[in-house]
């Protein structure tokens, strides 16, 4: 019973990075219907933010983190701008936003191995390593810090979109993008705001990810989980992404826990398959009409 | 219509310089010069190739087994050459790790190059698809750190252009099981390792083969997948399983991650693993878990004969050597002993010197055996972790058989 | 230049260019994406070794065989989610590949991930010539016939060619089939080429590789698929001597090409006999400062 409950908490920590990560995913998948492979590299480089402006810079923690969370809400813009808006304007297929997405994930990946170089980078050490137990069930500190902030975090965008102008202008073109336009709705604005946001997700989620594990420029790796998270949960919409990857941090735990832990990813996807199988659009994805 | 004409213009510009670029020198191509003297006429140069992961999870090994080469053949030519006088140059291209790209850097090094023998690849699924290649260009190979027995030799047979300086997987597994069994007395060991990976599956193999034919028992063995950062799933399993000694024949950056959630879990059980383990890397993150590791090296770093390849690698580059670097090391040792008996820089008659080689290097001594194109008896270095030095225990070696 | 070496290029870009053949029959002429091509790869090569290692079988039976079990498995797959749309398609096919590669990790009868050395080489340039050209004959009499039709229909508009009476589903099916067939005997080209087949070898990077070179080269065009197969395997060589600076290039470069032209190279254009007359006839046209009336041509 004791392990049980452990790998319950062990797949709800893992559960809540990947869904630090998938939050903006499905943010831009809602606006854009694309799936963003560049965000992977953004949380990488997130995390190396973070770390530089700790110990290169000094800066105290909180204000390192918002700070790096800052600094990749720019970069995702800058990355909008360059690789997908010129795209937007030719209303092209989402193929091509997808490949160029896989481009610029290439080119972060390989642009930090070749300026900072390959070799892995650790964080000071913030909170201490040693867990809390209770009973015989240890809970570490850095996991219920990381559920805490991610919790705030995803309460703050709920507000922020459910009652605020521009949330609510984020929701309309969600809904509609065409339509939004014509109703006066600045839609390059809020495709700027989704971006940012999602790159401010994407800071978070690095920071805590280097802190939690560690800094390496193939971090972009374990994106592709949270990715299939939000496809889990449904694309487009913010629960879902949370649930799936809740989800699917507890099978992995389970899985491995209790089945085999050399196929832990096959059953992974074939329960990912199953569900798509019956809910074609995830657990809660906005279902996609045909175009007409 | 100009766009794609332009386009197409570009494409075929591309195929041109594809075609071209073989004949500009490789002199002028960035980075793949090393202290070689441009002004030295071409038939003064003695070209040898270097292959490795400059890019990809495995680049922190493959630039420093790089720069470690580059520094050695600056060294070489800085006291006049070998051969009398020729100096020698260092062309190497990245792998990515990646098979297909190393049959193809391989294709390139022999043919287009012209180098006379290859230093490397560190990663066995690299060095075993070149062979071929070798074969056909009749061009020896040096393998770092490839540990798997079928680099060398295949269906009982050794293949002509491929040798290596380092011991094999089996070898390890023996000395590993066999040093955790007989001197420190576990009976009781769980084994986790990576699934998608060549080295740790083979580790992982011989290993438990080994420990169960001593008589002891695998409590637990539990796999991840490349790319995993959280591994307290298997760990509580293993926890529960309760073992005396956990073993990780995987690579250091999962093994400082593993490290660390073990403690986190209250897993106080020593740890164990393989020539993956080794690295300054591993102190930075999680010096205090790892605390009381054994590992099984192929260099003890006491050694006084290896602190100076240390300190001129310091020197040169600022940071520590890893432990590829030194076995690149003997690959160089072992390959300027070969071209000096040789008398030549022909690959081929290289390639007959490499077969009857007997050097002493870092690492320690190199004897290539006839049948195999291994180093012969090589004794595997025990080391403990204790504060942040890797303290040397003892040179061990076991019977395969 | 060494012609060693530049044969082992045009061989490896003839490889990378049988599956694109297929994947531009998915991709470019049905609208479907996937990410799990070189699952298919993997299953056509360890199918196809394992015909001449442990059968004994000649080279050409087994890279058929190879593509046809390639073809079995994507029906089965297939069945399952081809009624998924866009980016829930995509993920179902990375799922799929992955799983594949999972499966090849453990299996030890095949080497795990250790891999399976000692495959005999049969792979030449001239034989992988020879089949992509019957390759791309066949391909092109699909895409001309009124299968092919029906396939870029169901890209167009999938709705309206419902309502019209294509069966969608069944065609989606027959282009998975066909261009899984293909990407099988490129993996059992590649096996014989390599000598060693590792699971490593078909990663989601082999998938992506595979995507990106369809679309650099112009969904809908086969000329396209060709050119951009040999363009896309040789840039990282020529690229090669900038060590670790070429895959910040090779991405980079990608980037660029989308944003600049995003038809890809040839944009649904193909070089044909008549094409090429017309080509011609335009240059002139060009030259005489008559106006140009055929300008654009079919894009996506």
């Amino acid at each position: 019973m004791s392990q049980f409950l452990q790998q319950l908490i062990n797949g709800l920590s893992i559960g809540s990075v990947y869904a630090l990560m998938a939050v903006g995913y499905s943010l831009v998948y809602s606006i854009m219907n694309f799936s963003n492979f560049a965000h992977g590299g953004v949380i990488m480089l997130g995390a190396y933010f973070g770390y530089y402006y700790l110990t290169a810079a000094g800066l105290p923690f909180p204000v390192a983190f918002i700070v790096a969370a800052l600094t990749t809400c720019l970069l995702a813009v800058i990355i909008e701008r360059g690789a997908y808006k010129p795209l937007r304007e030719r209303k092209a297929p989402f193929l091509y936003f997808i490949i160029s997405a896989m481009g610029t994930s290439i080119f972060l990946e390989n642009m930090v191995i070749a300026t900072i170089g390959p070799t892995f980078r650790t964080y000071p050490e913030i909170l201490s390593r040693t867990p809390i137990q209770i009973g015989s069930v240890s809970v570490g500190r850095l996991d219920l810090t990381m559920f805490i902030i991610s919790a705030i975090c995803l309460a703050l965008l709920v507000f922020f979109i459910d009652h605020t102008k521009m949330g609510k202008a984020i929701q309309a073109t969600a809904y509609n993008i065409k339509a939004s336009a014509l109703m006066g709705i600045n839609t390059d604005l809020v495709i700027i705001v989704v971006f940012a946001l999602g790159g401010f997700f994407a800071g978070i989620a690095g920071v805590l990810f280097g802190m939690k594990y560690t800094v390496y420029p193939q971090i972009g790796i374990i994106t592709n989980k949270s990715f299939i998270a939000a496809v889990f949960g449904g694309l487009g919409s913010l629960p879902g992404a949370v649930i799936g990857s809740i989800l699917l941090g507890i099978i992995e735990t389970i899985t491995s826990g209790y089945f085999s832990s050399q196929y832990r990813d096959l059953i992974a996807f074939v329960l990912l398959i199953a569900v798509l199988v019956f809910r074609p659009s995830g657990l809660m994805g906005k279902v996609t009409e045909d175009k007409a | 219509m100009y766009k794609r004409s332009l386009a197409l213009l570009l494409v075929c510009l591309m195929i041109l310089t594809l075609a071209f670029s073989g004949c500009s020198k490789p002199a002028t191509e960035t980075g793949s010069e090393a202290g070689g003297e441009t002004a030295a006429p071409a038939d003064e140069v003695i070209k040898v190739g270097w292959m490795g992961s400059l890019t990809g999870d495995q680049a922190v090994w493959g630039q420093c087994e790089f720069d470690t080469v580059k520094m050695l053949f600056e060294e070489i030519n800085a006291k006049g050459g070998v051969l009398g006088g020729k100096k020698l140059e260092a062309i190497g291209y990245d792998t990515k790790g990646d098979p297909q790209e190393a049959v193809n850097v391989a294709k390139r090094l022999t043919g287009q190059d012209k180098v006379v023998a290859i230093i490397g690849p560190n990663a066995s699924g690299n060095a075993i698809p070149i062979a071929p290649v070798l074969e056909e260009a009749k061009v020896p190979d040096i393998a770092t750190v490839a540990t798997n027995p079928k680099v060398t030799v295949l269906d009982g047979k050794v293949k002509p252009f491929n040798f290596r300086v380092c011991f094999i997987d089996p070898y390890q597994g023996a000395v590993a099981a066999g040093y955790a069994y007989d001197v420190l007395k576990f009976t009781k060991a769980a084994i986790l390792y990576d699934v998608a990976d060549d080295y740790s599956q083979g580790l992982t193999e011989f290993f438990e083969e080994f420990f169960k034919a001593k008589g002891g028992t695998v409590v637990a063995k539990e796999a991840f997948k490349f790319g995993d950062v959280d591994f307290r799933p298997q760990l509580s399993k293993i926890k529960d399983a309760g073992p005396e000694v956990l073993f990780l024949p995987v690579f250091f950056k999962e093994a400082a991650l593993i490290a660390n959630q073990a403690r986190e879990l209250g897993i106080t059980v020593p740890l164990m693993g393989g020539d993956g383990l080794p690295s300054e890397q591993l102190f930075t993150m999680a010096k205090d878990a790892v605390q009381g590791t054994y590992i099984v090296n192929h260099v003890d770093y006491d050694d006084p004969e290896v602190q100076d390849l240390k300190t001129r690698y310091r020197n040169k580059y600022g940071k520590e050597l890893e432990l590829n670097g030194y076995l690149a090391h003997d690959a160089v040792v072992l390959l300027i002993d070969a071209i000096e008996r040789a008398g030549s820089a022909d690959p081929v008659k290289i390639t007959e010197a490499l077969e009857t080689a007997d050097v002493q290097g870092v690492t320690g001594r190199i004897k290539i055996g006839k049948d195999t194109h291994n180093p012969e008896g090589k004794e595997a270095a025990i080391v403990k972790i204790e504060g942040d030095k890797y303290v040397f225990q003892q040179k061990y070696s076991a019977q395969l058989d | 230049m060494d012609l060693n070496y530049i044969f082992g290029i045009l061989t490896l870009a003839g490889i990378n260019l049988m599956s694109v053949l297929g994947l531009s029959l998915l991709t470019g002429f049905t609208g479907m994406f996937s990410f799990g091509h070189a699952g298919f790869m993997a299953i056509g090569g360890y199918t196809s070794a394992m015909m001449t290692v442990k059968f004994g079988l000649p080279f050409i039976p087994a890279l058929l065989i190879g593509g046809l079990i390639a073809a079995l498995v994507s029906s089965i797959i297939g069945k399952l989610t081809l009624n998924l749309k866009g980016d829930y398609f995509c993920i179902a096919t990375l799922g799929f590949g992955e799983a594949i590669r999972l499966i090849l990790d453990n299996v030890q009868y095949f080497g795990g991930a250790r891999g399976w050395p000692g495959i005999p080489h049969h792979t030449q340039l001239l034989n992988v010539v020879i089949i992509n050209i019957v390759a791309i004959i066949v391909l092109a009499n699909i895409v001309r016939s009124k299968h092919g039709r029906n396939m870029i229909a169901v890209r167009e508009e999938e709705l309206a060619s419902q309502i019209v009476g294509i069966n969608v589903f069944k065609y989606k099916l027959i282009s998975l089939m066909i261009s899984a067939a293909y990407a099988g005997i490129a993996g059992g080209l590649m096996a014989h080429y390599m000598t060693f087949l590792q699971p490593k070898m078909f990663s989601l990077v082999k998938s992506t590789e595979l995507t990106i070179i369809v679309i650099f080269g112009g969904l809908g065009s086969i000329s396209g698929s060709v050119l951009g197969a040999l363009v896309l395997t040789s840039l990282p060589e020529i690229l090669r001597t900038f060590s670790e600076w070429r895959l910040v290039i090779y991405g980079l470069s990608v980037v660029i090409i989308m944003i600049t032209r995003p038809s890809g190279l040839m944009g649904g254009y193909e070089f044909t006999p008549s094409s090429m007359k017309k080509l011609f006839a335009r240059m002139k046209n060009k030259n005489k400062g008559l106006p140009n009336q055929m300008e654009g041509g079919k894009t996506v």
